[in-house]
């Protein structure tokens, strides 16, 4: 199977912004953006599909580690 | 230990810092008062002078703290009321005219004069001293880091492999150029993409210069399985025209990768028989003599890339030139 070329990957891009956007818009649900689903299934090779999926997941996750903070988990002290 | 070493040196870097932000506190704090200075004395001077301009309207030293308190906009709008008022016109004028020349005004205009020449080449001394002490600032940083990354030694090594017309390529066919080097496979579904066109943006603004050297951009695939010549081929059409990717066997593209420490993992296979692989993303940069010089990440801007290398550049060419 043969590597996307640039028209293919700007199309599969594009899917997956509007289903982000989508995404975005109705809070995640994704059964409000089952045709956004879709186009971006159809347009995108499944390893694509498989790899923004998590990548949007860690995006939101970044995200509110940036807002709300963490707290640092307990590991060993190093003498400095 | 290696951790005590950095946090020392950063530490270092944080009082340099400190000191040159006071400097440049400093002189933007001169600067500023100077300039309300300049232009409470040029109404003072005026206030001498019978046209009725701002200055007359109120006592001359409650105008020299409104405009030191207001600076620029206060000035301004005394200078727009200034070129709004009519030069009255007749024996009036005369009369105005020879008040103004009284020798008290005259003493306060040279000595406005010096004052104000004082004024402004203390100011450009300041700035220019302080410009000159960031580009050493920049220079010393550039050096330091060239310095760590030497003892790093990156790249020493030689690889062969197929370019993506066929032909093969070892590293001495790349001896005598720049060459900003990338690691990634055709089937990247974000990463190599962005990475490569970043690459061909510095490629094209460095070409822009014709004082510069042109820079070979090279493209090194970790996927040899799938990125053969013709993949390759395809691949590459879509960014710069210079730009030349590189294939080989497997074992010829891990002892490349190994030069560099690429880190490069094929992940498991779908039924498509597709897969990604995870590798580091960093653009390499190396010298003509063959050193690995400096590397760049995914949070470094397309033009803070061109100006390293322009500085890269600059210092390879005055090392080489004979003292």
């Amino acid at each position: 199977m043969a590597a996307p070329n640039s028209a293919q990957r700007k199309a599969c891009w594009d899917a997956r912004d509007q289903l982000w956007q989508c995404l975005d818009d109705n809070n995640d649900k994704i059964q409000s953006c089952q045709k956004f689903q879709g186009d971006f299934e159809a347009n995108c090779p499944a390893q694509w599909v498989k790899y923004f999926t998590k990548r949007r997941d860690f995006l939101k996750y970044k995200d509110k580690m940036q807002r709300e903070g963490f707290t640092p988990a307990e590991g060993p002290q190093v003498n400095s | 230990m290696f951790s005590n070493a950095l946090t020392e040196n950063k530490r270092k870097h944080e009082k340099y810092e400190i000191f040159y932000f006071i400097f440049s506190l400093m002189l933007f704090t001169f600067s500023f008062f100077s300039y309300c200075t300049f232009f409470s004395l040029f109404f003072h001077f005026l206030s001498y002078s019978p046209y009725p301009i701002c200055a007359s309207r109120e006592p001359s030293a409650m105008l020299r703290v409104r405009c030191t308190l207001r600076g620029g906009g206060g000035v301004l709008l005394c200078l727009h009321r200034t070129a709004q008022y009519r030069y009255p016109s007749g024996p009036e004028r005369v009369l105005t005219r020879s008040l103004s020349r009284t020798p008290d005004s005259s003493r306060v205009a040279l000595k406005l004069q010096t004052r104000l020449g004082v004024t402004l080449l203390v100011g450009v001394g300041l700035l220019g001293a302080w410009w000159w002490v960031e580009q050493e600032k920049q220079q010393r940083r550039q050096r330091q880091r060239v310095e760590q990354l030497r003892t790093v030694a990156l790249g020493q090594g030689t690889f062969s492999l197929l370019d993506h017309t066929g032909h093969r390529r070892t590293k001495q066919d790349f001896l005598g150029r720049w060459v900003l080097l990338y690691f990634g496979f055709t089937h990247c579904p974000d990463i190599c993409p962005d990475e490569l066109d970043k690459l061909s943006t510095v490629v094209s603004a460095l070409d822009r210069d014709p004082a510069l050297p042109r820079l070979q951009p090279l493209f090194i695939t970790v996927d040899p399985e799938r990125d053969d010549v013709a993949a390759l081929a395809r691949y590459v059409r879509d960014f710069h025209p210079r730009l030349v990717g590189l294939t080989g066997t497997p074992e010829e593209v891990r002892h490349a990768g190994r030069d560099f420490r690429v880190y490069a993992s094929a992940g498991p296979k779908d039924e498509d028989g597709d897969y990604m692989v995870d590798h580091s993303v960093l653009l390499y940069l190396v010298s003509p003599d063959g050193l690995f010089l400096d590397y760049y990440n995914r949070t470094k801007s397309p033009e803070q890339i061109a100006d390293s290398i322009r500085n890269h550049i600059r210092n390879h060419r005055n090392k080489s030139r004979p003292v």
